[in-house]
């Protein structure tokens, strides 16, 4: 879809808003978007502007996709999917791209560090982590299990950190 | 009953009205966006089952299919629900409390937004509202959260807290003045955002502005709140300086004054010229100028946009009609 305001370049901002009592769409460029003050970085006003992140993950789409596409096991998603729709499909979908998302997260954020409020279901399940964080974490256990002489254990650990570092590479 | 908006609240001749929005996911599901309609069928039905157990029966349920146009139009207007909702897709409900002021919309963006409003400046009390009613669905839905991201929502926007508290405000004398880009491009870098909160952005209708929190990753709901709310306090502040300066204008006030008059005598009224109009009027009632209570203003804000007018009088199915009707409705709230 091309932008509603100059008619050159693909819109990227979508905005839904009530005017005289209707919903109105704008689509607009990244451009005219900021020319026009919704440049802002905001999702949650009355009226919604989406398509924020999908700006930041445009930028770090590959030309060609290399070797076969990660998908998100639970909804299905690729990491395309996400960039494209600045959505994310499911909480497992954060566990599988999170090395990806990181960096928008980052930059609409500043900090990665929940601080707010618990949820109950907190310590269900494993912290995310970063694919660095937890390769750091199984050559910690890899050195422990060849210290207690448990080879066969430190082998299986040793693919597990291989498999990890190739999809770093791949991605 | 009687609808939140129409009592009298704190800071009320600059703030209309406080929201607290919520946004939460229930871990099991996909989200909305990739949801199929048995699976939005079953969010539907556990957040219900949910909130009757855990809050009573001041709520009620409303599948959004079975709305009408205007009348989700009119829920977006009076800020009940997003303008996204308004397409009352299959699958999408909503929770409303008897005055209002409670809602959840279930599967917009995400599986659960719960929103609070309140009126006039009323950030703490809303946020303990909202607070409360939170954990005790979180009692009875498994949320999907993560210890450094937190709550985990569909637009990565909204991690952490994904708590998004906002404040309406009339800046009439801001407005009039000029000074309202210059502070909108201060908050914007103090990590918040301004827009107008009825019609487009770049031109808000009767200086109605929303002001509201951005961050929601590496900060507490509470600071996030404490935040908005002494920026608030200052627009507050300069609003009344600006007031005090601008009222002394003798244009203004006769401004005012014939605001007034062509909203007590007209007999056709658009929203457009509505919206031109009350703000003066408001302006008027808030620097002691006029005798007319502000709370009643903001109901008649409220109340008069185009869809909730339409709604509410099922005669008035031209713009003609409604034209008038809002006229009459201006006429008699005026009169008192
Ligand atoms: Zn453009
Ligand atoms: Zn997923």
């Amino acid at each position: 879809m091309l932008c509603q305001n100059c008619g050159k370049y693909e819109a990227t901002t979508h905005i839904k808003q009530i005017i005289n009592g209707d919903m109105a769409e704008t689509h607009l460029c990244p451009d005219c978007a900021n020319h026009l003050g919704y440049g802002d970085m905001f999702s949650g006003f009355d009226f919604s502007l989406s398509g924020l992140l999908s700006g930041f993950l445009g930028d770090m789409l590959p030309p060609v996709s290399l070797g076969p596409v990660t998908r998100c096991e639970k909804c299905g998603c690729s990491f395309d999917d996400i960039a494209r729709a600045g959505k994310v499909g499911c909480p497992e979908c954060y566990r599988t791209f999170y090395d990806r998302l990181l960096p928008s997260i980052q930059r609409i954020h500043g900090k990665i560090s929940h601080a707010g409020k618990t949820g109950q279901s907190a310590g269900n399940r494993e912290k995310i982590e970063t694919s660095g964080e937890k390769i750091a974490k199984l050559r910690v256990q890899m050195d422990e299990a060849v210290r207690v002489q448990n080879f066969e254990r430190a082998a299986e650990i040793r693919d597990e950190i291989k498999k990890l570092e190739g999809e770093n590479i791949n991605e | 009953m009687s609808k939140w908006y129409a009592e009298k609240g704190s800071q009320s001749e600059t703030v209309i009205s406080t929201r607290i929005r919520l946004a939460r996911n229930i871990d099991d599901f996909v989200f909305p966006c990739r949801l199929d309609k048995e699976g939005k069928a079953k969010v539907n039905e556990l957040v219900k089952k949910a909130v009757f157990e855990c809050c009573g029966d001041k709520y009620s349920y409303i599948s959004m299919k079975d709305l009408s146009h205007l009348q989700a139009v009119s829920l977006a207007e009076r800020h009940v629900i997003s303008p996204e909702f308004t397409s009352c897709e299959e699958g999408t409900g909503l929770i409303i409390s008897d005055d209002e002021s409670v809602s959840i919309m279930i599967c917009e963006e995400d599986h659960i937004r719960l929103q609070v409003m309140k009126s006039g400046l009323a950030l703490d009390e809303a946020y303990k509202i909202a607070d409360e009613t939170d954990s005790a669905l979180d009692e009875k839905l498994s949320y999907a959260f993560d210890e450094r991201i937190g709550y985990m929502t569909s637009d990565p926007t909204n991690l952490g807290t994904a708590m998004r508290a906002s404040v309406f405000l009339h800046l009439p004398a801001l407005t009039a003045c000029g000074q309202i880009n210059a502070i909108a491009n201060t908050v914007s870098k103090l990590g918040l955002s301004i827009g107008g909160a009825y019609g487009s952005r770049k031109k808000p209708a009767g200086d109605i502005y929303q002001i509201s929190n951005r961050i929601t990753l590496g900060i507490t709901e509470e600071t996030a709140v404490a935040n908005l709310k002494s920026i608030v306090m200052q627009l507050i502040n300069q609003e009344r300086s600006a007031a005090e300066r601008e009222i002394k204008n003798p244009a203004l006030e006769d401004k005012i004054y014939r605001s007034l008059g062509v909203l007590e005598n007209a007999r056709m009224l658009n929203a457009d010229e509505f919206m031109e109009l009350i703000s003066y009027v408001r302006f008027g009632a808030s620097a002691g100028l006029l005798d007319i209570p502000v709370e009643r203003i903001n109901a008649l804000i409220t109340d008069m946009q185009p869809a909730t007018v339409a709604v509410s009088n099922e005669d008035a199915d031209t713009v003609a009609k409604r034209d008038a009707r809002r006229a009459e409705l201006v006429r008699q709230a005026l009169a008192g």
